[in-house]
């Protein structure tokens, strides 16, 4: 469980996170999704406590992280850039943490097992690809067995098996119960993954619901292509409040409003149409209107967030 | 990558003190860049004092001559030796800021300061065993030559046994005084810059400034940079010191050695200061 109250984070003139309060809960997967720069990795710094928080507070399982006797087993996580000193190797790198709290070495090698690591463990990590690099992140973010995982990216860089192998194994892990709260740039991969999900814009939140309600919003926000001989009458019949209709070359598209809604309006009208197509809204179509437009998504944020 | 899970970590597993000097011991040893800093130190240390010794003639000495000639010969190498325990202690901390592990590390000890007690003490620790083994190493090849020369020094006698010890403790304060100075400029370049600059080239500024200037005091001030007043740590002092020339200041071992000392927690200080508000 991550609670975050008016966490605020400034750097200089630079507000990165605004006044920013939700909660992770646990069993579930939550997604973090947000445009470049908006404040994403600096919210899983603040978590960690390795950003100070200009106001706010933010606690995992009830207490400020560092707070906890075993940090490492409250949480695992993986930040966005490679946090390991590329002159070790990458088991060395595992056992200096697990050490710090006693972790075995058994548990150092099961989770190289975990991230498919075994052959390149003794290798100096500075040879390593993007994704081997991603993949011993997630080695450390698991050293603890951690109640919280918190994963910055963790399918960047990764190959098509290392992506469903974390998808599998966040899944797993919130289907023990725990916390898992990761970051991402694809709506796609998040409807794939997660239950829930947050949506950060400019360092504050957009949208905090579970993905199914994001998933149903984005079919509806689908558009409609229509051609028509009329195109000036069937225009002014859908000139109602909500209703987009752009004229591109004699094809009308029309968002706001259903094909069965324009077929019945022209039917009722006497107006003929060549076409009436929906056209299905990608997941990261309703997820880039989400960004763009905040103002449509504060009062379902504020209901849920407060 | 078959198993989701495998072993749990332990159920006693937490953080302890104990286990962060674990931590950063493994750290330690798990650079090449440590063991290369530490095995040109030992080799500096004893050619150096091998080719001092070679270069004597044991004609008309006194036994004080003797006493300080074994002393100089081995300790001739600890001069060299500063500058690359300064960079490599500067290295223990700024290459975790400059490779990103600095996050690794403070999100396994949250409470960051433990974590940077723990790099100094283990540095500090090796840095005397590596130093003592490498005057040990001196003393026997310096032995070995001026025995060879006609010249027989007892390097058991206290008065040179001590500045040896002496010299293994100001490498190890002056690398940890480095480590400290690297975390509070966190660059490797900076870092490497200012542990050198204060062991190096402040000392030459201010003698280049005593002797322009004539004044006393570039001297006085120069008496309590590290590198001098630590330098008392390892210098051979003969029996009663030469009376003081009126207004230069005159350190004894102690004073020295506590002047270095006090160098190493203020400094130690701020950084823990810094390391505690900054961001990560
Ligand atoms: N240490 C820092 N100093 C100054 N500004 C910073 C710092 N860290 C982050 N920022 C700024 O804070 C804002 C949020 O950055 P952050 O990295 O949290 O975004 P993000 O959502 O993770 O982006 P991305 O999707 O690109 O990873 C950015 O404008 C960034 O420039
Ligand atoms: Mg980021």
């Amino acid at each position: 469980m991550i609670e975050a109250v008016g966490l605020t984070k400034r750097f200089g003139q630079r507000t990165a996170v605004d006044d920013v309060s939700f909660t992770v809960r646990p069993g579930l997967v939550t997604g973090f999704l947000g445009p470049n720069g908006a404040g994403k990795s600096t919210t899983m710094r603040l978590i960690t406590g390795l950003d100070r928080a200009s106001a706010g507070t933010v606690t995992v399982n009830g207490k400020p992280y560092a707070e906890h006797r075993a940090p490492l087993r409250e949480v695992g996580v993986l930040l966005d850039a490679k946090a390991v000193h590329t002159g070790r190797s990458a088991r060395n790198h595992l056992l200096a943490l697990a050490a710090t709290h006693g972790i075995g070495r058994k548990r150092v090698d099961a989770v190289i097992g975990m991230a498919g690591l075994e052959s390149v463990a003794r290798q100096r990590v500075g040879n390593f690809s993007l994704g081997m690099g991603q993949r011993l992140g997630i080695a450390a973010a698991l050293l603890g067995d951690p109640a919280t995982l918190i994963l910055d990216e963790p399918v960047n860089g990764l190959d098509p098996e290392g992506v469903i192998w974390v998808r599998n194994l966040v899944r797993h892990i919130a289907s023990q119960g725990k916390t898992v709260f990761l970051s991402s740039h694809l709506m796609s991969e998040m409807a794939l993954t997660a239950d829930h999900i947050i949506v950060l814009g400019r360092g504050r939140i957009i949208a905090d619901a579970p993905v199914s309600d994001i998933l149903a919003q984005a079919k509806g926000a689908g558009a409609v292509r229509v051609r028509t001989p009329d195109i000036a009458r069937l225009t002014g019949l859908l000139g109602e409040p909500g209703v987009v209709v752009t004229n591109e070359e004699n094809v009308l598209e029309v968002s706001g409003i259903t094909a069965a809604h324009i077929g019945e309006l022209a039917a009722h009208a006497g107006i003929v149409l060549h076409e009436l197509t929906p056209i299905a809204s990608s997941l990261e179509d309703a997820y880039l209107a989400l960004t763009q437009d905040d103002v449509e998504y504060r009062s379902t944020d504020e209901g849920s967030a407060a | 990558m078959s198993a989701i899970v495998a072993s749990s970590p332990g159920h006693l597993s937490r953080l302890s003190f104990g286990g962060i000097l674990r931590s950063e011991w493994i750290k330690l040893r798990s650079l090449r860049s440590t063991a290369w800093c530490y095995a040109i130190v030992i080799a500096v240390t004893i050619g150096l004092g091998a080719l001092y010794s070679l270069n004597t003639q044991g004609q008309g000495l006194t036994a004080d001559d003797i006493r300080g000639l074994a002393v100089g010969s081995s300790t001739l190498g600890v001069n060299f030796a500063q500058l690359v325990i300064a960079v490599l202690g500067a290295l223990m901390i700024t290459g975790e800021y400059g490779t990103g592990m600095i996050r690794s590390t403070l999100a396994a000890v949250p409470k960051r300061v433990p974590a940077l007690i723990a790099k100094c003490l283990v540095f500090g620790v090796a840095t005397f065993v590596v130093s003592a083994i490498a005057l040990a190493g001196t003393a026997v090849a310096s032995w070995l030559v001026l025995s060879n020369n006609g010249i027989h020094a007892d390097f058991f006698d206290g008065r040179v046994l001590l500045p040896l010890l002496g010299a293994a403790g100001y490498l190890a304060l002056i690398g940890v005084l480095s480590l400290a100075l690297g975390a509070i400029i966190r660059s490797s370049a900076g870092g490497i810059a200012v542990a050198l600059g204060l062991i190096l080239v402040a000392p030459l500024i201010l003698r280049i400034l005593a002797s322009v200037t004539r004044a006393v005091w570039p001297v006085n001030v120069s008496a309590f940079l590290p590198n001098s007043a630590g330098g008392l740590l390892w210098a051979y002092t003969s029996g009663p010191t030469a009376p003081a020339q009126s207004g230069y200041i005159v350190l004894t071992t102690l004073q020295g050695g506590l002047i270095l000392g006090a160098w190493v927690i203020v400094a130690f200080v701020i950084a823990a200061i810094l390391l505690k508000r900054r961001d990560a």
